[in-house]
């Protein structure tokens, strides 16, 4: 068996570890260029979402590497994610290939099908303290992927040359490849931290903070949203992403984990969003109003163009904007975005923050001292 | 005396305002690009070396527009800024109290929200060409009606024709439909206008809520017919301003923008730049699959600058190493150097 899986930002560092320790052979898709989008909107339906025509260009990219097996999660629900799994492997089937789908469905919907599919994903066998070491190991690698992506957000306009952050960032997550145990982990981590700190800062302290809330794909996949953290970051803009796949994991696996930041989202979004709308809607809302709590200046929503919850998101979003006095930029992604059109947007999004941020500055001085001295 | 350049370079014309310390506007040009920023960069230094006043100094220049950083290397710009912040902040200072701003270019149009001398929102149409000027000019051509008497032919239809405005496909054939049951040119006209005022609202307005006065510009505002649909949509209740300026607004911006941003040393290349020779190329990068298109940009044989790369790999030597071995390789095309008009295909 030649196992391949679909790119999430660093998803393939963590699941390099872990298939390998569980004994199965596995054909990474190749990164995503222009050409796994091209591939994926020639085969996959007009209308479906983008992240489906993607991880599609991620599967027949790999298959031609040499990959026999797919590994994909499903789902049930309002949201077409559940049935990306279903569609992608008629697609792939249509075409000739002789491959295996594996599709790990939520066990919630059927416990015999969950449990089969996880049986061939463990590597057909069960035992169960392998199983746990590779998966410590792993979410951990993947965690640390996670908190290494947000430093580059937050220090991007703290540091003196955002070349160098790059630099120490990139050779860290090559590194995290060949990572073999929780010790090796721990002390690649502490190398990269001193690393990270001993970049030569520009002493900056009057940034913009701007979140990153929507889908959680486009708002992740840095490849795919024309890298809007990066765009912000070379702005001067201090970015946060509320999107993180360890979270959405915590969260998918309740009541066994339970995630933190998700339960409170939830709760901030409960006064305009009571129910679940699909994907990730609820949560685009709730994070929305913790940025807006913790004072940040402005909120990105990404999102694939047609989505479904995320469209929803955006009508209850323009309520958070109002009553918070918020402002939030809309960007819908697709095989279809131009780059040229999203920059000049973002850029005016950044222009609106700083003009607003020194009207308020100017009033106050206008205006006296500040009201709560 | 003290004076602010501002450069917008936009797809369809490129617009040049030179400017005193108080914000009046000195001279100012607009110019059809064709398909070539640099030589309307030129055209446009050179109208405004002829019409700059007696000791005159330019200490600051601001770029805008599609292609405001080819500019901003070329004429040497302080700042270089997005189309939508020049619009707004040239609207903001002709008219302090503006609290909508509609902006209808010939490749994209624009919505800005302004509340209290502030921007407070923004909408940006760039995947449709059925709400901007091109839009206009196009049908212009098919009704065989110069762009320029579009407005005025408006005016004078006693009613409208209700032409589909979602698609510029679907309106030229519903258009071509209306003609044929016999309609006037001028009805017609006036429909066309009426349907890119609702494809504008339709598409950037959504759920925002437009408030007066609103200040109208871009190239398309010199249209009265336009501006005459716009008022009718607001049923006359809303008030909106044309400012004489409305081609320009956009350089005009820049211009502010450069004064406010203040440079202690201008980065301004002189009026000598149009005796320079500008050179921009292109190769496809194929090191993977992502195919970036990379564009040099050359003063004689030095790389000033070069854009397109996503990984960010390209240096100026590397960029020209590659270029030269393209030479090498790919034989130029040969063009025919005379063609006869008439039988020729390209310009006949």
């Amino acid at each position: 068996m030649r196992a391949t899986f679909p790119h999430l930002l660093h998803l393939d560092i963590a699941l390099g570890i872990l298939y390998p320790t569980l004994g199965i052979e596995i054909v990474p898709p190749p990164p995503i260029t222009q050409k796994t989008i091209e591939i994926g909107v020639k085969l996959a339906p007009q209308n479906a979402c983008f992240p489906l025509k993607v991880t599609l260009g991620n599967f027949i990219e790999a298959i031609e590497k040499g990959a026999d097996t797919i590994f994909m999660v499903g789902g049930v629900g309002p949201c077409r994610f559940g049935y990306y799994g279903q569609m992608q492997r008629l697609i792939i089937e249509d075409l000739g290939y002789k491959v295996r789908f594996v599709l790990l469905d939520h066990p919630r919907y059927g416990i015999r099908p969950f449990l089969d599919a996880l049986r061939t994903m463990a590597g057909g066998r069960i035992s169960l303290p392998r199983i746990i070491k590779a998966v410590r190991l792993s979410w951990g690698v993947l965690r640390f992927t996670e908190e290494l992506e947000a430093q580059r957000r937050a220090l991007r306009c703290q540091v003196e040359n955002p070349q160098n952050l790059d630099q120490v960032i990139d050779q860290t997550l090559e590194a995290l490849r060949s990572v073999a145990s929780l010790e090796e982990l721990e002390a690649l981590k502490k190398r990269a931290a001193e690393e990270i700190a001993s970049l030569p800062r520009n002493g900056r302290k009057d940034f913009l903070r701007v979140g990153i809330v929507g889908e959680v794909y486009i708002a992740q996949e840095t490849r795919v949203n024309f890298n809007v953290e990066r765009l912000l970051g070379d702005l001067g803009v201090y970015v946060h992403n509320s999107v993180s796949t360890v979270e959405y994991i915590l969260h998918t696996l309740r009541p066994i984990t339970r995630s933190k930041e998700k339960i409170e989202a939830w709760k901030l979004a409960k006064p305009y969003l009571k129910r679940f709308v699909g994907g990730e809607g609820i949560d685009s809302v709730g994070s929305a109003i913790r940025y807006a709590r913790e004072g940040f200046d402005g909120v990105v929503h990404l999102y694939p163009f047609t989505c479904m919850p995320e469209i929803v998101a955006k009508g209850v979003l323009q309520a958070v904007s109002r009553d918070f006095d918020l402002p939030i930029l809309h960007l819908a992604i697709d095989e279809h975005s131009g780059e040229a059109g999203l920059v000049t947007r973002v850029e005016a999004f950044v222009d609106v923050l700083e003009r607003r941020r020194w009207e308020r500055k100017r009033r106050l001085e206008h205006d006296g001292a500040f009201p709560w001295r | 005396m003290e004076l602010f350049l501002g450069v917008d370079v936009g797809s369809v014309t490129t617009k040049f305002v030179l400017m005193d310390k108080t914000k009046r506007i000195v001279a100012s040009c607009y110019l059809r690009t064709s398909g070539d920023p640099i030589a309307a960069l030129k055209e446009g230094l050179r109208y405004i070396e002829r019409h700059m006043p007696e000791g005159g100094v330019i200490c600051g220049v601001g770029t805008t527009g599609s292609a405001r950083h080819l500019a901003g290397v070329i004429v040497g710009a302080d700042i270089v800024k997005n189309e939508i912040t020049a619009h707004a902040v040239a609207a903001i200072t002709k008219v302090p109290d503006v609290r909508t701003v509609f902006e209808i270019g010939g490749q994209d149009s624009k919505l800005i929200i302004i509340r209290n001398g502030v921007v407070e929102d923004f909408a940006m149409n760039t995947v449709c060409a059925a709400g901007t000027g091109s839009f206009l000019e196009h049908q212009a051509v098919r009704l065989n009606v110069p762009i320029e008497e579009f407005g005025k032919l408006a005016l004078q239809a006693r009613q409208s024709v209700r032409i589909a405005g979602r698609c510029t496909v679907f309106a030229e054939s519903d258009m071509i439909h209306k003609q044929q049951l016999g309609f006037g040119k001028a009805e017609i006209v006036k429909g066309l206008c009426e349907a890119l005022v609702r494809n504008f609202i339709n598409n950037l307005a959504a759920s925002r809520e437009i408030e007066d006065p609103i200040v109208f510009q871009g190239g398309v505002a010199a249209n009265q017919g336009m501006v005459q649909a716009f008022r009718d949509f607001f049923g006359g209740k809303k008030r909106i301003i044309v400012p004489e300026e409305h081609g320009v607004m956009g350089a005009w911006g820049a211009a502010i923008l450069a004064m406010e941003y203040a440079p202690e040393k201008t980065a301004f290349q002189g009026f000598s730049v149009v005796e320079r020779n500008f050179t921009s190329r292109s190769f496809t990068c194929t090191d993977c699959p992502n195919a970036c298109e990379i564009v040099v940009l050359k003063e004689d044989n030095q790389v000033r600058a070069l854009w397109g790369s996503r990984c960010g790999k390209w240096t100026p030597e590397t960029a020209t190493n590659r270029l030269e071995e393209e030479e090498d390789t790919v034989p130029s095309l040969v063009f025919p150097t005379e063609c006869v008009p008439g039988r020729c295909a390209m310009h006949g």
